[in-house]
């Protein structure tokens, strides 16, 4: 409890770190901070041309169908990715400062996590255009799922960071877990066509109740099932509270391993 | 809080490090490598317990790799002890790493509040700061150019001025207190009374112990992982001191190499001069000169044990051995020696003539000692000359910076020599 509350004193720090982090991420760059929109637009024209030219599929939409899910992965994938290295790649500070250590991936997740609200105005703006329609009450409940990600992202990354410290493959590996994770997950395809007996897999997979609440408010316009959001949310507060144990414990020793 | 309340209580804190041999941190070397990673476990800190009482400032001190920083770590809650507890009531802030997270692309301002933000304070915090850190900083024009603009010491300022203003209970300072310019130090250092006398509790890490004698009331003297002892700084201080001169002086390695070479070249050139025999043509200039009729093979700086050192103690014995060697006798030999600073000012120089000495010496070799019982000079570096005339003056050879010494003291007057005295109202 006295962890939690000297985090939320270095509150200010986090939002110095997000801050410092958007604005460094494509410094130097001409089209700068517009990158932030014009990459998940490009990203959405090769997918396009891709599914629905080369590998024909019969998914009504398909770029939107993939779109919606792809943007929400995005912020997971990088959250699991990025945060992992994010205390090692911060090590002089960790090494000199004393600052709650949660700041660190907890500031990484949150940047990705703005970057994935602010791609969202392009997946807005694709669903205006493409004359799909939106459900508004569905949209409400956007913002429940994206908290309920958030704490998913939380958890694994305050776990992978902490790791990390202590075991540098961790980082590369999870290069490949994620690729992995994310062709176990609906992302590209649809549940239904995933064979039976993989189906337990996939309903213990946190992910794929999250990206199916997406679809189903921005695809399928309905409010998503209560069940899975509730499951997601349940998942999202275990990998949360065992991410902050764990982090407790390994950061002792932080200083020290670096 | 009252004042004598203890806000620092260290209870017998231990640490080991652990030094690996050849530490694997990837996968395969983990896994292949097993027996690699063997490791030293070092103990630092033994058994460490002090306490600081509010408003107090206290100094660890101690040679390099005896533990001081490491306390500090741990106090500032980077590192964890291994056994022992730590217990500290307040706000910490630190002054171990200045500029901590600065971007410099960003502006002054905008730094001040990420680096204050990285010290724990709210943005109402920071904002209520931020007129008296600019100022502070005196960097009132370039405060909003970005930070990449600025100079070392304009860098340094704005860090420090931030560190400094962050309001703490107990300020952990490492080492850093050479920052900018002499005013700005002097400034920090009215900043660090104000503060402790608003009842700041400091703790001091630095090598420099008149800082430690002027800022703090006391001093931790740790060595080896464990407290020598503690109490008024100055005690403290003398006694560190007297350590360090005796161990400097004992660790002092063996002879040390003659002069350069260019002195040899001269030497040849002089005795060119010498088989001309013209005694206009001395070089004065060079380093070693003379007519080389009476030659120094080499002059020996002997102590108290009998050894040719280049490092002794105000007070300690010295001699002068010069070993010479006689080419071309003449009626009568005149040694001299000097000591002068190391840009050149005499200090003291005598010789034998000065002394009422005749020497006259029949053997072609010979050695001549000048014993000094109480060597007087105050801690620095300093030069020997030797040089040997005849009863005119004429330099035979003369030898200028025969060899640099060192003296360590536990005097701490200023000049170059101690003058023995007491203060009586």
């Amino acid at each position: 409890m006295k962890t939690l509350k000297e985090i939320y004193d270095y509150r200010q720090m986090v939002f110095s770190l997000v801050k410092k982090d958007l604005r460094g991420r494509y410094k130097g760059s001409v089209l700068g901070f517009m990158w932030t929109f014009i990459n998940p637009l490009l990203q959405l024209v090769v997918y396009t041309v891709v599914f629905s030219l080369i590998l024909k599929t019969n998914i009504e939409r398909y770029y939107l169908y993939l779109f919606v899910a792809l943007i929400p992965w995005i912020f997971f994938s990088a959250s699991l990715t990025g945060g992992s290295a994010s205390i090692v790649a911060q090590k002089d500070l960790v090494k000199k400062i004393y600052f709650p250590r949660q700041v660190i991936p907890i500031s990484y997740v949150t940047s990705s996590f703005v970057n994935m609200l602010l791609s969202f105005i392009v997946v807005f703006i694709v669903i205006i255009f493409s004359g799909a329609g939106i459900n508004f009450l569905a949209v409400l409940c956007l913002p429940v799922i994206m908290i309920v990600e958030y704490m998913l992202a939380l958890g694994t990354a305050l776990i992978a960071s902490a790791v990390t410290v202590y075991f540098r493959d961790l980082e590369h590996i999870l290069g490949i877990v994620t690729m992995a994770w994310m062709y176990m997950t609906p992302i590209m395809y649809d549940k239904s066509i995933v064979p039976e007996k993989l189906l337990p897999l996939f309903n213990l997979n946190p992910m794929t109740h999250i990206i199916g609440c997406y679809r189903d408010v921005l695809y399928y316009k309905t409010v998503p099932q209560l069940s899975a959001l509730l499951s997601s949310f349940i998942l999202g507060i275990v990998f949360l509270i065992s991410g902050h144990f764990l982090f407790l414990k390994l950061q002792r020793h932080f200083a020290e391993e670096l | 809080m009252t004042k004598n309340e203890i806000v620092i209580d260290v209870k017998n804190i231990t640490k080991k490090f652990r030094i690996y041999m050849d530490k694997g941190s990837q996968l395969k070397e983990r896994l292949i490598f097993r027996k690699r990673n063997r490791y030293e476990e070092r103990e630092v800190l033994k058994g460490i317990s002090f306490q600081v009482k509010k408003g107090e400032a206290v100094g660890l001190i101690g040679h390099n790799g005896c533990g001081k920083s490491t306390t500090l770590k741990l106090l500032t809650k980077i590192m964890y002890p291994d056994s022992g507890e730590i217990i500290m009531k307040g706000r910490i802030s630190s002054l171990i790493e200045l500029g901590a997270g600065f971007h410099p692309d960003m502006s002054g301002r905008e730094n001040i509040y990420t680096n204050a933000s990285i010290f724990g304070l709210t943005k109402k915090e920071i904002d209520a700061r931020l007129n008296e850190i600019i100022a502070f900083s005196e960097l009132e024009e370039f405060i909003d150019n970005p930070v990449r603009t600025y100079s070392s010491g304009m860098y340094m300022r704005l860090a420090f001025s931030v560190a400094i203003n962050v309001d703490a209970d107990i300020l952990l300072i490492d080492e850093i207190l050479a920052v900018g310019d002499t005013n700005f130090q002097t400034k920090c250092f009215n900043r660090l009374r104000e503060l402790k006398a608003k009842g700041m509790t400091i703790i001091i890490v630095t090598h420099d112990l008149s800082t430690i004698e002027k800022f703090c009331d006391r001093s931790v003297w740790i060595n080896n992982g464990l407290i020598v002892c503690e109490g008024r700084s100055d005690e403290v201080v003398d006694a560190y001191r007297n350590f360090m001169n005796q161990k400097r002086v004992e660790s002092e390695p063996e002879p040390i190499k003659e002069n350069p070479e260019p002195v040899e070249e001269k030497a040849d050139n002089n005795n060119n001069n010498n088989n001309n025999n013209d005694n206009n043509n001395i070089d004065y200039s060079a380093n070693r000169f003379g007519l080389k009729y009476v030659e120094i093979k080499k002059a020996e700086m002997i102590n108290s044990e009998n050894k040719d050192v280049r490092i002794f103690r105000t007070g300690d014995a010295l001699s002068v051995k010069i070993h010479y060697h006689i080419n071309k006798p003449l009626e009568e030999y005149v040694f001299g020696f000097g000591f002068y600073t190391l840009e050149g000012e005499c200090l003291y120089g005598n010789n034998t003539q000065l002394d009422r000495m005749k020497i006259n010496s029949k053997k072609t070799d010979g050695v001549i000692s000048v014993v000094i019982e109480k060597l007087p000079l105050l801690a620095g570096k300093y030069v020997l000359n030797v040089a040997v005339v005849d009863s005119d003056g004429t330099p035979m050879d003369f030898y200028r910076n025969y060899c640099e010494f060192e003296v360590v003291s536990d005097d701490r007057s200023t000049g170059y020599f101690s003058i023995e005295h007491e203060w009586r109202i």
